[in-house]
């Protein structure tokens, strides 16, 4: 019996509102998916797109980017142009063949421990349907396997 | 006296009186139909420059040469409107001041040259609003829809097809007047972002990167797809990223050298459906 598909999924979080939001998690015992690996950063602004596509290749099935409600931002607008540079990214993303499923946003405050819970379960679960990130990967598999490169 | 002509005494005339250092223009190229930059530096040798249909390439990327402009001397410069552009983004960024820069404009219609009133970037806002009111290309949006109606999985196939053929000559970089970081990404080595060898996922990457550093910057001249040696469709994923701008934040690049750039300004009701 095969095991069954554990996604991996990369979470970039920043640090005063999902991060916290996900600690609230934690201290309230609440459960969540344990297929999340959570990067902590200092704001969405400093988010870059070379990180998600560092997760791809590292083997991520998926990634989530999240950070403060906007207007809630600890640097009061790094997340507006965060949320710039998502629409740009994920339409760039999706025009070459990168699901959106599997990139995902959104805002999470300190306050909202039941909805990172939520979040991540429900996407851990779409990710399981939908399976590893094999056409991704491959690249990398040729990579590793094949001297000629 | 014909474009050519007149531009020609009117560079003559720049460089004799010393109002402008250099002329950079187009020159005949390795075959007839072809045309190539020419650096004018001396009123005599004006009588290289020529102007017809296939001055197509955007002289506006040589501008940007290391120390050419820090001596604070004018230089002048063959420029359709999409070169007017980048110069209009290139001074909102902050890499040239416009007023050294004296504009010969001119317009390619059905293989026919046709003059633009004006010398300078500001001159030419007219022409940019009227290129802003016909949209962006239409044959482009056309090739672009068709990618979009396949499935993710397809378009994937689709792309990995082109970008395996990448052989990273970075010729698309060079061509272009908005890759003008001292350090490009890819040179970056620690930590080193994007797979240097040509490998198709490091293709991948590559391509997908600087199609990202041009959202919002391109002006669709079309110089890295005329420069690709293995002729991926870049133009098609540079057009899909100025349409995703003009949409979300009807933004049109390069209007004038006082728009900011897309990424590096806000509103407040900027859509976010996408975001949970």
């Amino acid at each position: 019996m095969s095991e069954p598909f554990e996604p991996k999924i990369v979470a970039f979080v920043c640090t005063y509102c999902t991060y916290a939001g996900a600690d609230l998690a934690g201290t309230s015992r609440m459960k969540y998916a344990s297929n999340v690996r959570i990067v902590r950063l200092p704001c969405t602004g400093r988010i870059s797109p070379m990180f998600i596509l560092k997760a791809l290749q590292k083997g991520a099935d998926a990634v989530l980017v999240s950070g403060c409600h906007p207007g809630d931002c600890h640097f009061a607008q790094g997340n507006y142009h965060a949320r710039r540079r998502w629409t740009v990214f994920r339409a760039l993303l999706s025009f070459t063949g990168i699901p959106e499923q599997r990139i995902r946003f959104s805002w999470i405050s300190a306050a909202e421990g039941a909805k990172f819970t939520e979040l991540i379960n429900n996407l851990t679960e779409d990710i399981r349907k939908l399976g590893p990130f094999e056409q991704y990967h491959e690249l990398q598999t040729v990579i590793e396997t094949q001297a000629t490169y | 006296m014909g474009i050519q002509e007149q531009y020609r005494s009117e560079a003559a005339g720049l460089l004799s009186s010393g109002a402008v250092k250099l002329v950079i223009g187009f020159g005949e190229g390795s075959t007839v139909e072809r045309r190539r930059p020419v650096f004018v530096r001396t009123p005599a040798e004006t009588e290289r420059l020529v102007l017809d249909g296939g001055c197509v390439a955007n002289l506006s990327t040589y501008l940007l040469t290391e120390g050419l402009l820090s001596d604070g001397k004018s230089v002048a410069v063959f420029l359709k409107p999409d070169g007017i552009r980048s110069i209009n983004i290139l001074a909102a960024e902050a890499q040239l001041n416009p007023e050294q820069v004296v504009i010969f404009g001119f317009d390619i219609e059905e293989g026919q040259v046709r003059a633009l009133e004006g010398r300078k970037a500001s001159d030419f806002a007219p022409v940019i609003g009227v290129a802003k009111a016909a949209g962006l290309s239409a044959e482009l949006q056309k090739e672009a829809e068709l990618l979009d109606q396949i499935s993710a999985a397809e378009r994937f196939e689709y792309w990995k097809d082109q970008f395996s053929k990448c052989i990273k000559c970075y010729a698309c970089r060079q061509v272009c007047p908005m890759c003008y970081c001292r350090r490009c990404i890819v040179d970056v080595n620690q930590p080193q972002w994007v797979n240097t060898s040509s490998h198709t996922l490091g293709n991948f990457e590559w391509n997908i990167v600087r199609a990202f550093h041009l959202a919002g910057r391109c002006v669709a001249c079309g110089g890295c797809d005329r420069s690709c040696p293995v002729n991926i469709p870049l133009r098609l994923i540079n057009h899909r990223m100025a349409k995703e701008v003009l949409d979300a934040f009807d933004y049109y690049a390069g209007e004038c050298a006082e728009q900011k750039p897309v990424l590096a300004t806000f509103r407040q009701d900027d859509p976010e459906t996408f975001i949970l």
